[in-house]
């Protein structure tokens, strides 16, 4: 059966002084409103760590109840930063498989009132307990797949810092952004050393903030095409590869095979830019681009908001902002924007979007495809 | 000295991991224990400035092949002279384990330690770095 999505919503992403549950209201109801639906059959949570970074717990109940919908049969879904993708992903089975018609998936993460060093600990939970124990965190793990994709596949500092440049630029015209101040390549290349070699610059932020979807078996100007999950071990050590995911190819694999068409028909795409390599990544590991081909592209202005194929016109997860959970869903309302015409500011064109996002450090991901009318 | 290190291996794809794990990460069977000789070559490697609590600034973290097949976490006391490919000894200090560079002499202290406390994984070690020294005088006769 297929599955459309007739509303989508979201809260500025940034420093939030609302509760975390203020922020997915918003958010739910920005999208019922959109879809011109008053109460869903029923609704999918996405929040990774409510328990710990808020302190509370049966989420899924907590959160409906605040949003009006108590009586309303509600999941919570965790796959670490992909959980709102992966919340996506149960909603878009919900409704095809008959089990409800409506359905308000609903994703989102409050961070910003703790100290950054206990944000950190808490994200790099979702690490190896090995690995965690000789002090590896997320950029830590990100810096070494880095360095050998620098010293391995010829990509350089110019490249790597000219996603941020991109996505930055992008996020200045995307009223919901975290940052809306371009940044230069000079200033990308002079910012502190976070883990060598990838500097702050590099690295997404820390952000609160929700997205909603309202996704449905009744005929809307969006259908979701294509979705697909792919998985990896939780150690890094224990994998093949290191400057490229099993996860991404696994997921986008089963994504065009559902939607029975290939990466040549996408026209932009939403990646997991947490790491800016991270999107160069993505590009090869979908296809979207030829292997190795990935910086060239970049440098060329190929992923550009005016190039052939842009990536992230949100800004992505370095510019607009990453709120954990809200992420997966995030950007399936930019694509939805998108392919509707309402991304005011940044509107490119085309019918095929593509959103991929990452659980972990890739050990479960997501690709999803939507198509426009 | 170099460390042996305790690891597993799957009997059914022959994957090592290190340290010790019950169940292969691809398979849902038991690990068969083993051990392996900790040298080996840098994958990468990384230096964090602002690293979590409980650990010292600057942090040196590497992702190390290991000749036995397995590929090992550890920390560095320095990256100096430290590149992609470097060949490395792993040493536990306090059961934390280091990388250091393997020097001449370590090489040539392996080349005669033909029965050490790893018995054939040293051998194995061994052959692979007499067939380098080889390898490298070889090319270096050659120009």
């Amino acid at each position: 059966m297929d599955v459309w999505i007739a509303g989508a919503g979201m809260t500025h992403i940034g420093r939030r002084a609302e509760s975390l549950q203020r922020l997915m209201a918003a958010a739910a109801h920005a999208a019922l409103a959109d879809a011109g639906v008053e109460r869903p059959d029923a609704i999918v949570v996405a929040a990774m760590n409510p328990e710990e970074f808020v302190g509370d717990g049966n989420f899924a109940s907590n959160v409906t109840t605040h949003m009006g919908f108590a009586e309303v049969p509600a999941i919570r879904i965790e796959t670490a930063t992909s959980s709102g993708a992966a919340a996506f992903y149960a909603g878009v089975a919900q409704v095809a498989a008959g089990l409800a018609r409506r359905v308000l998936v609903v994703g989102g993460e409050k961070m910003t009132h703790l100290p950054t060093p206990r944000v950190s600990e808490l994200i790099g939970r979702s690490i190896d307990p090995y690995e965690r124990s000789y002090g590896a965190t997320m950029p830590a793990l990100a810096g070494l797949i880095t360095r050998a994709l620098m010293t391995r596949h010829g990509v350089g500092e110019r490249e790597i810092g000219q996603v941020a440049v991109k996505n930055h630029a992008n996020a200045a015209r995307n009223p919901y952004a975290h940052f809306r101040e371009p940044v230069t390549l000079e200033q990308v290349m002079a910012s502190r050393m976070v883990a060598d070699p990838l500097r702050l610059l590099h690295c997404c932020p820390i952000s609160d903030g929700a997205a909603a979807v309202l996704v449905t078996a009744e005929r809307a100007p969006v259908r979701v095409a294509g979705i697909g999950q792919g998985t990896d071990t939780l150690a890094v050590r224990h994998r093949h590869e290191l400057t490229s995911f099993r996860a991404t190819q696994m997921a986008a694999r089963a994504a065009f095979a559902m939607a029975g068409f290939g990466p040549a028909r996408v026209d932009f795409a939403e990646l997991h830019d947490a790491f800016t390599p991270f999107e160069l990544i993505a590009l090869e590991d979908i296809g979207l681009v030829p292997p190795g081909k990935a910086a060239r592209a970049t440098l060329d202005g190929e992923t550009a908001l005016d190039g052939r194929l842009p990536i992230n016109p949100s800004g992505g997860l370095k510019a607009r902002g990453h709120p954990l959970a809200a992420t997966g869903v995030a950007q399936i309302v930019e694509c939805v924007w998108q392919l509707t015409g309402r991304a005011e500011g940044r509107q490119v064109s085309g019918r095929v979007a593509l959103a991929h996002s990452i659980g972990g450090l890739a050990t479960n991901n997501w690709v999803t495809l939507l198509q426009g009318a | 000295m170099i460390e042996t290190i305790p690891a597993s291996r799957c009997p059914r794809c022959g994957f090592v991991a290190a340290p010790p794990a019950p169940f292969c990460p691809r398979h849902a069977v038991s690990m068969t224990p083993t051990a392996v000789a900790g040298v080996g070559e840098i994958v990468s490697f990384t230096t964090l400035h602002s690293p979590p609590e409980g650990f010292r600034s600057p942090l040196h973290i590497a992702l190390i092949a290991l000749e036995g097949g397995a590929r090992f976490v550890c920390h560095g006391s320095q990256t100096r002279g430290v590149r992609i490919g470097s060949r490395v000894a792993i040493e536990a200090i306090d059961d934390v384990y280091y990388f250091s560079s393997l020097s001449a002499l370590d090489r040539a202290r392996m080349f005669w330690r033909r029965t050490g406390r790893a018995g054939d994984r040293v051998n194995a070690m061994t052959r692979s770095v007499v067939k380098r020294i080889f390898r490298g005088g070889s090319s270096a006769a050659s120009q």
